[in-house]
């Protein structure tokens, strides 16, 4: 149905001279200042909202790197103080034959955060050259990466819970990595970059050939 | 037609708004972050520390990443790279030191490895038994000129502070029972610790190190002696046997003590070497300073036995006391012909002191003097000092009339000193000489010539002369018996008589003559004994010596000229009977005087062999006493000769008297006295 739906020509709101709410979704027209049924600031779609998701993209980006980097976990085992990488973890993990564990911490460490930095600069290019019929395709991106930026966090509880639970004093005790805040930060940046791109941008696209 | 196209619809628009005024604030949070984490880049790029390489000989225990170094318990780097030295003969460590310490890593910083360790001192660094083994580092508080590459010492340094004490170096002959990390004691007190125990270049001994802690180690001076105290000493003296025992740790890993035990010596620096001594005694009287510098070795090859020599016996240099044995081996040779052959290698240290050098001069020095000392004649030989020459000491001195020789200054190990035939004690010489002559005296010649002496002389006692001698005297007297008679029966018997008497008392001094020829004849009884007991070489010349003068005694003028004087008597004893005839008593007298000529004749015959008598008689005497001897003092025949001499004796002193007598005063011998 969706797919049918793609192919229609979908009216905006622009095209019609409102301007709908971002809270609750009603449309008023434009010019309207505040929406009279939740009160909420009508902020009217504009290119100018994709500067914050490249602004914040662009930071979480630049916190990838040393969370990558970086160690995200000391630990030390009567004496012997072993220090991680998110991938140095990873390879480990994989040499001891713990596929599964690997492969999780792989996929929400390296494969989520790059997935979703890809994602949003995908959906952020795409605003204004993308064909209207594509709209659907990139909106359900749009909350895919909005709902699973949350889980990018996983590794971070790993090492929270890690260093809590673990600290026996000499025999182990696990620490977190300059890494940890990095990565938290990288995560929480991209979550703020999903957040500032408003999706009513991804059908801007048919109304600038047809706008003024 | 005209086609005018009307001028272009103006478009305008407004004017785009510059970038700037676009821009969003909300770029300034990856601005932020990006200055950041480049910030936080830079900071720990620049924090990288400095890396160092440090080689040890393995690596164990060391993991990159996780092996820290420390420094005074601090970790200051952590290894980043194992690796191996180009030769592949050491592990290759590479640490990324901290910026803060890395000026102060120079050429003075020693690096080591701490792992645990039991020892005679301990068990220490257990902590490393869970910690891991790391690696410890020291350096001083000045920076340095820049080093980055060090060689890791094998074992953890006696101090870490070379500051706060002194290092010493100690040479001994050998080991014996120290053990590294052994303590050096002053007075019982621990004051410092042994290590690095290595051996000498040319395996002439062992070199350790040794650390004086301060203060301690101003007590040392550069005439301070150190000796071995390892183990247990027993000393058995005078006093007791005595067991000293310096500490357990010292039983087992040994030690090293040390005093001044003579003042005017300078404060040592470090690395001031000092002789280590076996005992606290030879410390105390070797002749070697305690100055380390080695004592000038020699090699002396002996073809003769060395039995007596040993580790420590002296050398003399012309007389003084200049050095001592420090070794004794065999080496084999090979002589022209192949055939192996050993020597008795002796190696003997100088102390160039001791030979009128400067102390410490090098041994080429030596050598140089040595080697003129001995083209002018001097050698090494082994001597006997003491009263019998019973201890034995090598003698560097000139010995007359031998073959030049050089020294040999390239032979390995040491330069050769040519050696001599070993000298002798002269009391020993003597001794042996007098011995040596002794076997060289002829004395189974000597003896024979006695025995045929012996022979001869009991040949004459048995000839039938000497037998019939008795029975001839024994007629004298009954002719002088028969005389005798006839002047008693004839007128002049009284007169006779008398002169009979003075004959008798002629005889009785001519027996006290005859007496004292006697105790010549005992004294010749005395010399027979003493050829007996004395050394036979004189026995001949003795007894020839004997017997001529017994021969010139007994042909003396007085016995020469008795015949003379007897025959004197007769003639004028003839002229007296003349007279006698003439004056009428002729013819009462005659067969008296016959008789008397006859005695006369006898006597003058009896008197002519008197001489010949007598010498055959003393060495009959002579003879008779060893036959005697020889015989047993109560035989049959003893008891014979002796009664037989005995009468011999008296016969022959009254003849001797009578003879004197008539000699003196031949009227007396008609006309009494």
């Amino acid at each position: 149905m969706g797919r049918n739906r793609t192919e229609l020509s979908v009216p905006t709101a622009r095209d019609a001279g409102l301007t709908g709410c971002t809270s609750c979704g009603r449309v008023w027209p434009m010019g309207t200042e505040h929406c009279g049924r939740c009160g909420a600031r009508l902020r009217p779609v504009d290119r100018s909202a994709l500067q914050a998701v490249w602004a914040w993209w662009a930071a979480g980006l630049i916190c990838y790197i040393p969370a990558n980097l970086y160690p995200m976990l000391r630990t030390a085992t009567l004496g012997h103080e072993q220090t991680n990488t998110i991938l140095g973890g990873v390879i480990e993990l994989f040499a001891h034959h713990n596929y599964l564990v690997a492969a999780i911490v792989f996929i929400a460490s390296v494969l989520i955060p790059v997935s979703k930095f890809i994602a949003i600069a995908y959906l952020a290019l795409a605003v204004g050259n993308e064909q209207r019929a594509g709209g659907h395709r990139h909106l359900l991106l749009y909350e895919i990466v909005e709902f699973i930026g949350r889980w990018s966090m996983i590794d971070v509880f790993v090492v929270a819970i890690l260093s809590a639970l673990v600290q026996l004093g000499a025999v182990a005790a696990i620490h977190p990595g300059p890494a940890a805040v990095s990565f938290a930060l990288s995560v929480a940046l991209t979550m703020l970059s999903a957040q500032s791109f408003d999706p009513r941008l991804i059908w801007r696209g048919p109304a600038r050939t047809e706008g003024p | 037609m005209t086609d005018q196209r009307p001028p272009a619809e103006l478009v305008t628009e407004p004017a785009p708004d510059p970038i700037w005024t676009r821009l969003s604030v909300i770029w300034l949070v990856p601005l932020f972050a990006l200055a950041v984490t480049l910030g936080v880049a830079w900071k720990s790029y620049s924090d990288r520390g400095e890396l160092i390489e440090i080689d040890f000989a393995d690596a164990t225990g060391l993991r990159p990443g996780e092996t820290v170094l420390r420094f005074r318990e601090v970790e200051v780097g952590r290894i980043e790279t194992i690796g191996f030295t180009p030769d592949l003969a050491s592990v290759r460590i590479g640490v990324r030191v901290n910026k803060d310490v890395a000026p102060f890593i120079d050429a003075e910083a020693r690096f080591w490895l701490v792992r645990p360790q039991v020892s005679a001192q301990g068990i220490s660094r257990l902590d490393t038994v869970l910690s891991g083994t790391f690696i410890e580092g020291y350096w001083d508080a000045t920076p340095g000129a820049s080093t980055r590459r060090f060689t890791g010492l094998d074992r953890p340094p006696v101090t870490l502070d070379p500051s706060k004490g002194t290092w010493i170096e100690l040479r001994a002959d050998d080991a014996g029972g120290l053990a590294e990390g052994a303590p050096v004691l002053f007075r019982g007190v621990t004051v410092g610790r042994l290590q690095n125990l290595r051996l000498n270049e040319a395996d002439s001994g062992v070199t350790l190190d040794a650390f004086i802690e301060a203060p301690h180690d101003r007590r040392l001076t550069t005439n301070t002696r150190f000796w071995d105290t390892s183990g247990v000493s027993v000393s058995l003296d005078a006093t007791g046997v005595s067991l000293d025992i310096r500490s357990l740790a010292s039983l087992v890993q040994g030690g090293v003590e040390f005093a001044t035990f003579a003042s005017g010596g300078t404060q040592v620096e470090n690395g001031q070497g000092f002789r280590l001594y076996p005992g606290a005694e030879a410390a105390r009287n070797s002749i070697f300073g305690a100055g380390i510098s080695e004592p000038a070795r020699y090699i002396l090859l002996f073809d003769e036995a060395v039995e007596g020599i040993e580790r420590g016996t002296k050398v003399q240099f012309r007389g003084i006391e200049a050095g001592e044995v420090t070794d004794l081996s065999i080496r084999m040779f090979t002589d022209t012909t192949g055939t192996p052959f050993a020597k008795q290698q002796i190696t003997i240290a100088l102390a160039p002191e001791r030979l009128g050098l400067a102390p410490g001069t090098e041994q080429e020095y030596v050598n140089e003097f040595l080697a003129g000392e001995v083209l002018h004649g001097m050698r090494a030989r082994i001597a006997g000092v003491g009263l019998l020459g019973s201890t034995l000491v090598i003698e560097l001195t000139d010995v007359p009339d031998l073959p030049e020789a050089e020294m040999n200054l390239s032979a390995v190990p040491y330069p050769t000193i040519p050696t001599a035939a070993a000298a002798t004690n002269d009391l020993a010489a003597t001794a042996e000489g007098v011995f040596n002559r002794i076997s060289a005296l002829p004395i189974e010649e000597l003896l024979a010539s006695a025995i045929r002496t012996l022979d001869s002389v009991s040949a004459l006692a048995e000839s039938e002369q000497t037998r019939a001698l008795p029975g001839e005297l024994t007629g004298l007297m009954a002719e002088l018996r028969e005389l005798a008679d006839g002047l008693n029966e004839g007128e002049a018997a009284a007169k006779t008589i008398t002169a009979l008497d003075g004959l008798s008392s002629a005889a009785t001094s001519v027996q006290t003559e005859i007496e004292g020829l006697g105790a010549a004849l005992a004294s010749t009884d005395a010399a027979a004994q003493a050829v007996a007991a004395m050394p036979l070489e004189q026995i001949g010349a003795q007894i020839d010596g004997l017997l001529a003068d017994l021969r010139t005694m007994l042909g003396s003028e007085d016995a020469e000229q008795l015949p003379r004087a007897l025959s004197d008597t007769l003639e004028q004893s003839a002229a007296l009977l003349a007279e006698l005839r003439e004056g009428g008593a002729a013819e009462k007298l005659n067969g008296t005087l016959v008789a008397a000529e006859g005695a006369a004749s006898a006597l003058e015959g009896a008197t002519a062999r008197l001489p010949e008598l007598t010498a055959k008689l003393e060495t009959l005497v002579t003879t008779a006493e060893r036959l005697v001897a020889s015989y047993g003092e109560r035989s049959a025949f003893n008891a014979e000769v002796l009664d037989t001499m005995r009468e011999l004796r008296r016969a022959t002193s009254a003849f001797g008297s009578l003879a004197r007598m008539i000699e003196r005063n031949p009227r007396a011998f008609i006309l009494g006295r």
